[in-house]
């Protein structure tokens, strides 16, 4: 579905990412992992347009968006959700969502402001289908919640609502940007919970960048390691975190050496996956 | 609150004992918010429209007339700044392109004498093909810097209209006079409307009047679909709003456009009711108390930009008059009073310590200073200022005293603002109010003129410190 090729991004003097090429098929789960500072952002806004790529190319089910608006990559079936979450504050719950519904709509300017049927009827399936979306999610987000300021919400159901907002465009590819960063332990399980769900139950495609491993072990299909803006590994959860460059990248060049050994180190004494490891 | 209370809604739940709590007059107030808004909104125009049938002073009616326009004007800029959040400074020059289309349109300076109904059309359609065209820098702009640059754009057509009466064509010999320079473009054709001339400034405040209500239901209609929301959407955060798929660059300018097309609208029926334009009806003195309006009726509010431009247009106009100014005055010193100072009974008592005193000093300074006593600096006869007048004393150097009182009265009033002892408040607020009702009659009612932007100046800042976010605005939250 979505397919990166030998894509470069230059700002100035700083190469933030070196020919990267990765593809994710339809219904897959891809997680994003790398220390900070790998560029795992910046691609995500490469993809989502915000950047135009130096050199490269990126293709959505065949089709190239390489160097187009956000608003017009949006529209060909890609939606975000932010790392700092940028929700409508002011605007209400349900607004929130409704006003994601835009690409999906064709009112026109006329029809508006003579409130023809044929308007009325969009607007009352923009509700429906703003209210489906939050549904997703359960009661937390529902009822009275409906009609409250996004300001007045929760980090957690903030977050949430970020996903639905996203969710309103009807994406075929959901990137979600660190969906469960700031969440405690039972907070992330419910997040793994619901990307399953998402991909089963909504049918989208997911790529998210995740720092949480037991998350991203928890519902990956395949893992892509970034370093300083290039690959440095890719496969199955397992393949990824036992990578000595992975291992290197994220503990330090002493780590991977012992683990090499296959011996597990009394200094170091952990896989990757260990050091992340919090609740099991 | 137990522990089992917890994460449950506690604060809606006890929301029916707080709205029980707020007092007949907030209760009432909540009724009326709740209302249908075109049930409120038609029984408002209903009342308006019955107003030249109540009274034929046509100085009120045309203060009437005009209060309709600037609330066109304060519906239009509204759109830019309020919905979009684009900060426009050229607004004037869409009124004036209006105003000097239509002269153009239908007057003797081209010969051209279009019907109403075409010529209202034709400048709707070329301001908002302006708005257009000035809204494109705000794709690349933003905040400051799209002041600045629209700013400009005001005062070039100022300056435009100034001096386009010789232009120099290559197909004509002599200068073409394209807008009357400063002298503008006079005996315009008034509107036509059913085939009745308009003449008379109650046709006039009827055109305005059936506009403004045909703008409000359109913006209405516009906000509550998926325009408006992209257009909140956009003010709150741009890039969000164009990762979810909103065209940004499409809706500022559709924003731009709108707000330009009803101040065309406004500029032509200004234009045929004026008969003439000049130069100077377009300038920044204009803008600025159209923001004014704007922001004190509450940015992004549909009721606020008409209450802002009908307070902002009345109050002056009713400072003018010495009787109403005086009315305004002392009423509203006395209602503030009441209501700002709670329990009721103690703003009760005040005003009766205030009077009380008033009387003690005139009784011992006439007992011990007769000889150096006058007479009021602007003397009245009749009504309440010949009532206030017989309550105080004036001394014989009244405007300097005056003067000097101005001063201390305005170091009172801050010192009472922080002080936290509510008896000492109390206390100090009795000498105040009596020396404020002396600079009022010594200074204040003598010079209206100084008056009206004191006035106006007071009661922006109180709002601004207040409530910053304007009368029927709310609240809004930055990024938290």
């Amino acid at each position: 579905m979505l397919e990166l090729t030998n894509v470069t991004k230059n700002f100035g003097g700083l190469q933030a990412v070196h020919d990267l090429s990765f593809a994710i098929g339809v219904g897959e789960i891809v997680s994003l992992i790398g220390p900070n500072g790998a560029g795992k952002s910046t691609v995500m806004n490469i993809i989502t347009g915000i950047y135009a790529p130096t050199a490269g190319d990126i293709h959505l089910n065949g089709a190239s968006i390489a160097g187009l608006p956000p608003d017009e990559i949006t529209r060909q079936g890609l939606a975000r959700t932010f790392q700092s979450l940028r929700l409508f504050l002011n605007m209400s719950v349900i607004e929130n969502v409704m006003a994601a519904a835009y690409p999906r709509t064709s009112a026109a300017l006329w029809q508006i402001i003579l409130r023809t049927p044929g308007f009325r009827r969009e607007e009352a399936r923009i509700r429906e289908m703003a209210e489906e979306k939050l549904a997703f999610f359960g009661a937390r987000l529902q009822g009275y919640r409906y009609d409250q300021p996004a300001y007045s919400l929760s980090y957690a159901n903030r977050r949430r609502l970020e996903i639905a907002r996203a969710m309103a465009t009807e994406p075929k590819l959901l990137l979600l940007d660190e969906p469960a960063a700031g969440m405690n332990p039972h907070e992330t399980e419910e997040i793994t919970h619901l990307i399953g769900e998402l991909r089963d139950r909504g049918g989208y495609t997911i790529l998210v960048i995740e720092h949480d491993m037991g998350l991203v072990e928890g519902i990956s299909d395949r893992v892509i390691a970034l370093d300083y803006g290039q690959k440095i590994a890719e496969g199955s959860f397992h393949a990824v975190a036992t990578n000595e460059r992975v291992i290197e990248a994220y503990l330090g060049r002493k780590h991977a050496r012992s683990q090499e050994s296959g011996v597990r180190s009394q200094e170091s004494g952990a896989r990757v996956i260990d050091v992340f490891d919090v609740s099991r | 609150m137990s522990l089992d209370n917890i994460g449950q809604d506690e604060w809606l739940a006890q929301a029916e004992a707080r709205r029980a709590a707020r007092g007949r007059f907030g209760r009432a107030l909540d009724r009326l918010a709740a209302a249908n808004p075109f049930v409120v909104g038609g029984m408002l125009f209903a009342l308006a429209a019955l107003l030249p049938l109540l009274t034929s002073n046509d100085y009120i009616i045309r203060i009437a007339g005009n209060v309709c326009l600037y609330g066109l004007l304060a519906l239009g800029l509204n759109v830019v700044v309020g919905y979009a959040g684009l900060l426009d400074l050229g607004y004037m020059a869409f009124f004036g392109i209006g105003g000097y289309g239509y002269a153009m349109l239908a007057s003797n300076q081209f010969g051209i004498h279009l019907p109403t109904p075409v010529a209202l059309i034709v400048m709707v359609g070329v301001t908002a093909l302006a708005g257009l065209l000035l809204g494109l820098p705000s794709l690349r702009l933003t905040g400051d810097y799209l002041a600045i640059v629209t700013l400009g754009f005001a005062q070039i057509f100022v300056l435009l209209t100034n001096t386009m009466d010789r232009v120099n064509l290559p197909w004509s010999s002599a200068p073409v006079n394209i807008t009357g320079g400063p002298n503008g473009i006079t005996a315009i054709d008034p509107l036509h409307v059913f085939g009745w001339e308009l003449s008379s400034v109650g046709g006039y405040f009827y055109v305005l009047l059936a506009a403004l209500a045909l703008v409000l239901v359109v913006l209405r209609n516009i906000n509550q679909s998926r325009v408006g929301r992209a257009w909140r959407a956009l003010r709150e955060d741009t890039l969000a709003a164009e990762a979810m798929g909103m065209p940004v660059r499409r809706l500022k300018l559709l924003a731009f456009a709108i707000g330009a097309a009803i101040a065309g609208l406004s500029g032509s029926i200004f234009a045929a009711w004026q008969t003439t334009v000049f130069p100077q009806n377009f300038d920044v003195a204009l803008l600025i108390t159209l923001y004014a309006m704007v922001v004190l009726g509450g940015l992004g509010s549909l009721p606020g930009a008409v209450a802002g431009a009908f307070l902002l247009s009345v109050i002056p106009e009713l400072l003018r008059g010495p009787d109403t100014a005086r009315l305004l005055f002392y009423g509203g010193v006395i209602a503030l009073t009441l209501l700002l100072i709670k329990p009721r009974w103690r703003g009760v008592v005040l005003l009766l310590a205030v009077l009380a005193l008033g009387f003690a000093v005139k009784l011992v300074a006439i007992s011990f200073w007769s000889a150096s006593l006058g007479a009021a600096p602007a003397p009245v006869s009749t009504g309440l200022g010949a009532l206030a007048q017989r309550w105080l004393i004036f001394p014989e150097n009244a405007a300097l005293v005056g003067n000097l009182l101005f001063v201390i009265v305005i170091g009172l009033l801050m010192a009472i603002s922080r002080l936290r002892r509510p008896n000492l408040r109390f206390a100090l607020l009795i000498p105040t109010l009596y020396l404020l009702a002396f600079v009022w009659e010594t200074r204040l009612a003598a010079e209206p003129s100084v008056t009206r932007l004191l006035f106006l100046g007071a009661i922006l800042v109180l709002l601004m410190t207040y409530r910053p976010h304007g009368l029927f605005g709310k609240p809004r939250v930055e990024v938290v």
